[in-house]
C-alpha cells in the first residue's frame, strides 16, 4: 500500500454516498477524467458510488474485481448492506482484492484517488473503501541508458517507484531491507522510499538522512534533482557528493556496504547517499570482472579524469609559456602545424572546446537518427574543415578528442560534468600563469575537495582520513577473498560479509 | 552533525607524522645541499645533516612531550596555565609573528624560483600575489580540512622527488665523493647550523597536538616526521655531491631543482623536468606556507578570542604579502630567511624546552 502523509484537514466522511461522491466531485471541479460509477444495490436502494480517475487506474481491475461482484445478481446480504460494516465486510468477504483499506478521511480518500486508488463509498458506511489500483502506462524495463556496462545485469530503473523497490527486492532478499515510506511534495506528493539494510547501516547515519528528509518541503522534486540538491552538504560545490543511478546492482551494492538509498517516484535515477570522491570512479562492472582488469580499469579511469581536466590547459601552458619543456622534435612539429593559426592557444582551445560542448549539447536534442549525422558532421567536417581553414591547428583536433573520450570514460556521468565545468576554469588559469597557474588551480580545487562532506564523511575518504583498509576497492580492487569486510568508513554495525579465509 | 566519529576533526597518529613531514619539507630543500657544501668539503656534509635531524629530533621530542601533556588543549590554553597568562600572550603572539614572517618567506621563496624557472616576464609580485589568494582560501576552511590536504599532498610530492632521485643516478659518479671526512669538525657544526633551518617545521607539533585523538603518541609521531625528511635530505645532498662535484654545488642557486634539470627520461617526452619538477614542488611549498599562516592565524585568535576568522584572515594575508615583498634583492631574500630561521630556532628550541622545565619544576599536572 502507498503511504500517505496525515492531513491537517481531515473532513470526515459523510454516511451519504452520493454526499461523499458530490464532494469528490466539487473538490476536483468535475473532471472528464473523474469516473464516478453509482450503484443501486439492495432492496432499499442503498447505494454504492465508486470513483476512479481514468487513466491512472487498471480498468480491467476496476471492472473485473470491483465492479462484478458489485452487480452480480449474486445476492448480497441485505442485512448487511444497510448496516456501517458493510464496507469491512466488502473487503474481507466479497471482493477479491489484494490492497484495500478503509479511510475515515475525505481528503485522504481523495489523495489516494489522485494517486491511482479506486475509492468506493456506501451509504450507511462513514468510512471509504480504498483499493490499490494503479494501473497506468508505464515503461518496461530497460536498460539504463547512462549507465551501460559489458558484464553484468541488464535491468535499469524506470519511473515507477513500485517496480523500483521490487528491482531492489529481487536481489536482498533479507528480511533486514528496510523501505521506510514518505511522501514529500506539497502539491505532488509523491512518494520517496528510504532504503537500508538494519544492522548494517550506521545508525547515526540514517538518522541524519531521516533528518534532513524531514526537512524536504517544496512543491515538486522534478526528478530527483531537487531532492539531491537540497540534501547535499554543500549545494553550490561542482562535486556532487551524492551518487544518483540507474542500475539496481549499484544501489543493492551500496546498501550491502552501509549506505543508504533513496528511492524517488517518478525518475529512473536513484540516490545513495553517502558518496565519497572514490565512488564516482567506480562502476558495478568493477564487482563482476577479475580483479586485475577492474585494477587497471580504476587506473585508466583516474587517468582519464586527469587527462579531461587538464589536457587542455596543459596544451595552453606549454605552448604560450615552457616551450622549451617539449622535445625539441615535438616543439618543432607543433610549431609547424600551427602555422597559420592566427588565434593564440587560448583562443584556439576555448573555440575548439566550447564547438565541443555545443555538439555534446545538440546531439541530445537531436532526434536519434539525426543526432548521429551530426556527431559526424560536428566531429568530422568542422574539425577537418577548421583544420583546412587555417583556424585551428590539428594537434588542436587531437587534444579536444582526447578530452572528450576520456570524459566519456568516467562512470558517473554527474561527477564528468563538474570536471568539464573546471576544464575551462583550468584552461583560463593556463591561460594567464602557464604551469603555475594550473598547479595553483589544482591546489585550490584540491583545497575546496578536502572542505567537502558528504553526509558527515569527508569527501576524501579513504585517503584522507586514511583507510588503508578501504584502500582494497580505490585505485586498486582487491581480490573478492580479500574483500571480507565492510568498508571501515562507513562504520557499520556490523563489518563482516563473508568467511573470511585463513 | 557528524554521525561519523573519525570525521570529528580529530587525527591519528600516521596523519600527524605525514603532516609533520609534509611542513618541514618546503623550500628548504631547494637550497640546502648549497648551503651545506659551501662550508664542507667533499662530501663530509651527510654527518652535518645526521648532527642537525638528531638535534631536530631532540627538539621535536621535547615540543610533543610538552604538547603531549596537555592533550586537547591548545599551545596558548597550556601556556598560559604553566608561565601565567601575560608571559602566555607574549610567547603566542611571539610565534604568530614568527610564522606570518615565514609564511612570507616561503612566499616569496616560490615566487623567486618561479620567476626563474617558470616564467620571464610576470613580475614577482604577481606570481606572490596568487600564490597568497589561494593560500588565503586554505585557511578560510577548517583546519582540519587543512591537514587533510598535507595527506593528499605528501605522497604525490615524495613520488616526484625520489623519482627525480632516482632518474639523476646515471650521472651520479663515486669519485665525486670521495675523500671521506676531509672537513674540519668545527665547520661540520657550522654547516648543521644551516641544515637545522630545513628542519624546521616540527614546532607545528605544539599546535595540532590539540587534534590528535590519542595525544600520547605524538612524540612518536613528530619522531616518524622527522625521520622521513631526514632521510630525503641525506639522499638529496649525496646525489647532488655526487652528481655536481661539491664546487659545482656550491655554486648553483638552487641545487635540488637543478638536479632534476639532469633528468634524462627514457622516451624523451619531457625535456627540462625540472619545471614539472617545482611545478610540483610547489604544492608542499604551499602547504608549509599555508600551514604557517594557519597557526599564526590560530594563535592571535587565541589571543584575541572576539575576532572572527574572516576578518583575522584579512587582517593578515595583507600583512604576509607586504612582508615577503619587502626583500628586494635574493641576498635580502636570503638574509631575512636567515634571521628568520634564527629566530625559529630561539622559538621552537628555547620555548618548549623551558616550557617543559618550568612545568616539571612548578608540578603542573596536564590533564593527560
Amino acid at each position: 500500500m502507498r503511504a500517505f502523509a496525515p492531513r491537517p484537514d481531515a473532513k470526515p466522511v459523510d454516511p451519504k454516498a452520493t454526499m461523499n461522491a458530490e464532494y469528490v466531485r466539487d473538490l476536483l471541479a468535475s473532471p472528464t477524467d473523474l469516473v464516478l460509477k453509482e450503484l443501486a444495490i439492495g432492496a432499499e436502494g442503498e447505494r454504492v458510488v465508486v470513483c476512479c480517475i481514468d487513466g491512472l487506474v487498471d480498468r480491467t481491475l476496476v471492472d473485473e474485481r470491483l465492479l462484478r461482484p458489485l452487480m452480480s445478481k449474486a445476492p448480497l446480504d441485505e442485512a448487511v448492506i444497510a448496516s456501517p460494516g458493510f464496507l469491512v465486510w466488502l473487503q474481507d468477504s466479497v471482493l477479491p482484492l489484494q490492497g484495500a483499506s478503509l479511510a475515515n478521511d475525505l481528503n485522504e480518500a481523495v489523495d489516494a484517488l489522485l494517486a491511482g486508488d479506486t475509492v468506493l463509498f456506501s451509504d450507511a458506511s462513514r468510512q471509504a473503501l480504498v483499493v490499490s489500483s494503479q494501473g497506468w502506462k508505464t515503461r518496461s524495463i530497460e536498460e539504463p541508458q547512462t549507465e551501460a556496462i559489458i558484464r553484468g545485469p541488464r535491468d535499469g530503473f524506470t519511473e515507477e517507484i513500485r517496480t523500483n523497490t521490487s528491482l531492489i527486492r529481487k536481489r536482498i532478499r533479507d528480511h533486514n531491507l528496510r523501505m521506510v515510506s514518505k511522501v514529500i511534495g506539497r502539491r505532488a506528493r509523491k512518494e520517496l522510499v528510504v532504503a537500508y539494510v538494519e544492522g548494517i547501516v550506521n545508525p547515526e547515519l540514517l538518522k541524519e538522512v531521516m533528518r534532513r528528509i524531514d526537512t524536504l518541503d517544496m512543491d515538486d522534486f522534478e526528478g530527483s534533482g531537487f531532492v539531491e540538491q537540497w540534501l547535499a552538504d554543500h549545494p553550490l560545490s561542482p562535486f556532487p557528493t551524492i551518487t544518483s543511478t540507474e542500475r539496481p546492482d549499484k544501489v543493492t551494492g551500496a546498501l550491502l556496504q552501509g549506505r543508504i538509498a533513496l528511492i524517488v517516484e517518478g525518475t529512473p535515477f536513484q540516490l545513495i547517499v553517502p558518496a565519497t570522491f572514490t565512488t564516482f570512479f567506480q562502476s558495478p562492472e568493477d564487482y563482476y570482472q577479475n580483479w586485475y582488469i577492474t585494477t587497471t580499469l580504476r587506473v585508466l579511469r583516474y587517468l582519464a579524469a586527469f587527462i579531461a581536466t587538464f589536457l587542455p590547459a596543459l596544451y595552453i601552458a606549454l605552448l604560450e609559456y615552457h616551450h622549451g619543456m617539449l622535445p625539441s622534435k615535438l616543439a618543432f612539429s607543433l610549431a609547424g602545424s600551427r602555422e597559420g593559426v592566427p588565434f593564440p592557444a587560448v583562443v584556439e582551445a576555448l573555440l575548439m572546446e566550447v564547438t565541443l560542448e555545443l555538439l555534446r549539447e545538440a546531439g541530445i536534442r537531436l532526434p536519434k537518427p539525426i543526432g548521429q549525422t551530426i556527431g559526424i558532421v560536428g566531429g568530422l567536417v568542422i574539425g577537418e574543415a577548421a583544420v583546412a581553414a587555417g583556424i585551428v591547428s590539428p594537434i588542436m583536433v587531437i587534444i579536444v578528442s582526447i578530452t572528450a573520450i576520456t570524459s566519456f570514460a568516467l562512470p558517473a556521468y554527474s561527477f564528468a560534468i563538474s570536471l568539464r565545468l573546471l576544464r575551462f576554469f583550468i584552461m583560463l588559469c593556463a591561460a594567464v600563469f602557464g604551469l603555475y597557474g594550473i598547479i595553483l588551480a589544482y591546489i585550490a580545487i584540491n583545497v575546496h575537495v578536502v572542505n567537502l562532506q558528504s553526509f558527515g564523511v569527508p569527501y576524501t575518504t579513504p585517503i584522507a582520513p586514511t583507510f588503508l583498509q578501504d584502500w582494497k576497492d580505490f585505485l586498486f580492487r582487491a581480490p573478492v577473498m580479500q574483500m571480507s569486510k565492510r568498508p571501515e568508513m562507513m562504520q557499520t554495525v556490523e563489518n563482516k560479509r563473508m568467511k573470511e579465509r585463513e | 552533525m557528524k554521525p561519523f566519529d573519525y570525521a570529528d576533526a580529530k587525527i591519528g597518529t600516521r596523519e600527524m607524522a605525514i603532516l609533520i613531514s609534509s611542513i618541514i619539507l618546503g623550500v628548504g630543500v631547494l637550497t640546502m645541499p648549497r648551503s651545506i657544501a659551501q662550508i664542507t668539503k667533499s662530501s663530509d656534509g651527510w654527518v652535518s645533516i645526521l648532527i642537525a635531524g638528531a638535534i631536530a629530533i631532540f627538539f621535536a621530542l621535547i615540543a610533543s612531550k610538552l604538547a603531549s601533556k596537555f592533550p586537547g588543549r591548545t599551545f596558548y590554553e597550556f601556556a598560559s596555565s604553566v608561565v601565567t597568562k601575560p608571559i602566555a600572550i607574549v610567547i603566542t603572539a611571539a610565534f604568530s609573528a614568527y610564522f606570518i614572517g615565514y609564511g612570507a618567506y616561503e612566499t616569496r621563496m616560490i615566487a623567486n624560483i618561479s620567476k626563474q624557472y617558470l616564467f620571464d616576464q610576470t613580475p614577482v609580485e604577481v606570481i606572490a600575489f596568487v600564490f597568497i589568494a589561494v593560500m588565503a582560501y586554505s585557511v578560510s576552511g577548517t583546519q582540519i580540512a587543512l591537514l587533510r590536504l598535507n595527506v593528499l599532498f605528501l605522497p604525490i610530492v615524495l613520488f616526484i622527488l625520489l623519482f627525480v632521485l632516482v632518474f639523476s643516478t646515471n650521472l651520479f659518479e663515486v669519485n665525486h665523493l670521495k675523500p671521506f671526512f676531509v672537513t674540519k669538525s668545527f665547520d661540520l657544526i657550522g654547516a648543521s647550523k644551516e641544515s637545522v633551518f630545513s628542519f624546521l617545521g616540527f614546532e607545528m607539533v605544539l599546535f595540532y597536538a590539540f587534534l590528535m585523538r590519542k595525544p600520547a603518541k605524538a612524540p612518536i609521531a613528530s619522531v616518524i616526521g622527522v625521520l622521513i625528511p631526514l632521510v630525503l635530505y641525506l639522499l638529496v645532498y649525496i646525489i647532488a655531491i655526487g652528481v655536481f662535484t661539491n664546487e659545482g654545488t656550491a655554486n648553483v642557486q638552487y641545487p635540488t631543482v637543478e638536479l632534476a634539470k639532469e633528468v634524462e627520461l627514457p622516451g624523451e617526452f619531457f625535456e627540462r623536468f625540472e619545471s614539472l619538477f617545482f611545478t610540483i614542488w610547489i604544492m608542499t611549498v604551499f602547504n608549509t606556507a599555508s600551514i604557517s599562516i594557519d597557526v599564526a592565524l590560530a594563535c592571535m585568535r587565541s589571543i584575541l578570542v572576539s575576532v572572527r576568522k574572516p576578518v583575522a584572515i584579512s587582517g593578515i594575508i595583507p600583512v604576509v604579502y607586504f612582508i615577503g615583498m619587502t626583500p628586494q634583492t635574493i641576498g635580502e631574500v636570503s638574509l631575512f630567511g636567515e634571521w628568520l630561521s634564527y629566530i625559529g630556532i630561539v622559538l621552537v628550541g628555547v620555548v618548549p624546552t623551558s616550557l617543559l622545565i618550568v612545568s616539571k619544576a612548578r608540578g603542573i599536572k596536564g590533564n593527560g
